[in-house]
């Protein structure tokens, strides 16, 4: 699935972690701009992306604290447990299922995959419907629901729903090549 | 393969399923006098004035609109029968067997042969039903993935656009659930960097409809 190409892949990793420094770090002052020391004292709380945080971590230099929308006793948590379809993961994480799968195999936390797999599946069922019945006018409000997965999942059912009213409709019935539509030249 | 116009990754457009279509063979009954065509595929006619003859869809469009022929409806797109099916198909969880490129044959014929189909109205609609009772059941099947591990689909008597039309979802959600659901984020986790995959048990194949 992770592509070393593939965009989303990297966009994810985009992503900020919460995570606390383990050990004093000089020339790093820009985690945490309070002063003029270019330096984080050990114990400073600091939020990096997910690429950063890897190799940090695997190095025993700071400690995860797991992003609050995948934390044990999170609100995000109960309300999924509530009505998943209805939770605006967007607006907690755009990566919200490659963030977690990440973090759940970074820092060996059982919960979150079983958690992640509950909430795509609710979530699945509403997108399945929403795809096939939703017109293009009233979707955008129902998009901003959705994480990017999600998004692309919704897109792949309506495009060819769209696709396949499209070619029923008529329409054009052939298409000129490019090639033929270019004027003689005049000899 | 790949089809071009189509940028999220369905492999045909509903334009090219039309296009495959025209190779099934249909019965024409020409008012020419022709003789046996050599193609590729393989040798049609001859063709002799009144007397029926088998031909590919596409060459029964070509002379039909030219005004060479007469093109026999197929034996399914009787009213008869599709109500038969139509009705099978409103009981049954099963999808009725219908020909493989049923949407697109019917389109074509009503396109360029509507005065030699019988009762055109109601086959028109009456195959807009079954499309629609169909898409549907399709629909309601889909929705079986999420309640177990579902890693494929059986689709027994599902027709090539209505195969097309699922096909881009039902792959993204299927990998999905499969990154998701896999043995790495379910079950005990390691995180010793190089570990050896292990051998998934890949379940047992769902079907789009239990029956």
């Amino acid at each position: 699935m992770s592509n070393y190409y593939d965009i989303d892949d990297i966009l994810a990793e985009e992503e900020l972690v919460p995570s606390v420094f383990q050990h004093a770090a000089n020339g790093v002052g820009l985690f945490d701009s309070s002063d003029d020391t270019d330096k984080v004292e050990a114990g400073s709380r600091a939020e990096l992306p997910f690429w950063l945080v890897r190799e940090l971590y695997l190095r025993q230099l700071i400690s995860i604290r797991v992003p609050p929308c995948f934390d044990r006793e999170s609100k995000t948590r109960e309300e999924i447990a509530a009505d998943a379809a209805h939770v605006d993961l967007r607006s907690r994480s755009q990566y919200f299922y490659e963030l977690g799968c990440k973090i759940a195999l970074l820092i060996g936390d059982r919960t979150i995959g079983p958690f992640l797999l509950v909430a795509f599946r609710t979530r699945y069922k509403d997108v399945l419907v929403k795809a096939h019945t939703l017109t293009l006018t009233t979707a955008p409000k129902y998009l901003t629901l959705l994480t990017n997965e999600e998004t692309k999942l919704y897109e792949a059912g309506q495009s060819s729903i769209a696709a396949f009213k499209k070619w029923r409709m008529g329409g054009p019935r052939f298409q000129i090549a490019p090639v033929l539509g270019r004027k003689r030249k005049p000899t | 393969m790949a089809g071009t116009s189509d940028p999220h990754g369905s492999a045909f457009s509903a334009a090219e399923l039309e296009f495959l279509a025209e190779d099934e063979m249909i019965e024409i009954v020409p008012n020419l006098r022709m003789d046996p065509l050599n193609f590729i595929s393989g040798d049609f006619g001859p063709f002799r004035p009144q007397i029926a003859a088998q031909a590919p869809l596409w060459l029964a469009v070509a002379l039909k609109k030219r005004g060479k022929c007469t093109i026999r409806a197929p034996e399914w797109m009787s009213v008869d029968k599709l109500s038969q099916v139509l009705e099978a198909e409103r009981d049954s969880e099963k999808f009725q067997p219908l020909p493989f490129h049923y949407v697109e044959i019917s389109r074509l014929l009503f396109d360029h042969a509507r005065d030699d189909i019988p009762d055109i109205y109601m086959v028109r609609s009456l195959i807009e039903d079954i499309k629609d009772v169909r898409f549907h059941k399709i629909g309601k099947g889909l929705e079986i993935i999420s309640k177990e591990r579902t890693y494929a689909l059986r689709l027994k008597n599902l027709s090539a656009m209505e195969a097309n039309i699922v096909r881009p979802f039902v792959t993204r959600a299927l990998e999905t659930f499969y990154k998701l659901g896999s043995s790495d984020m379910i079950q005990e986790t390691d995180h010793a960097p190089n570990r050896q995959p292990q051998a998934t048990n890949r379940g047992p194949r769902r079907q789009l409809k239990d029956r």
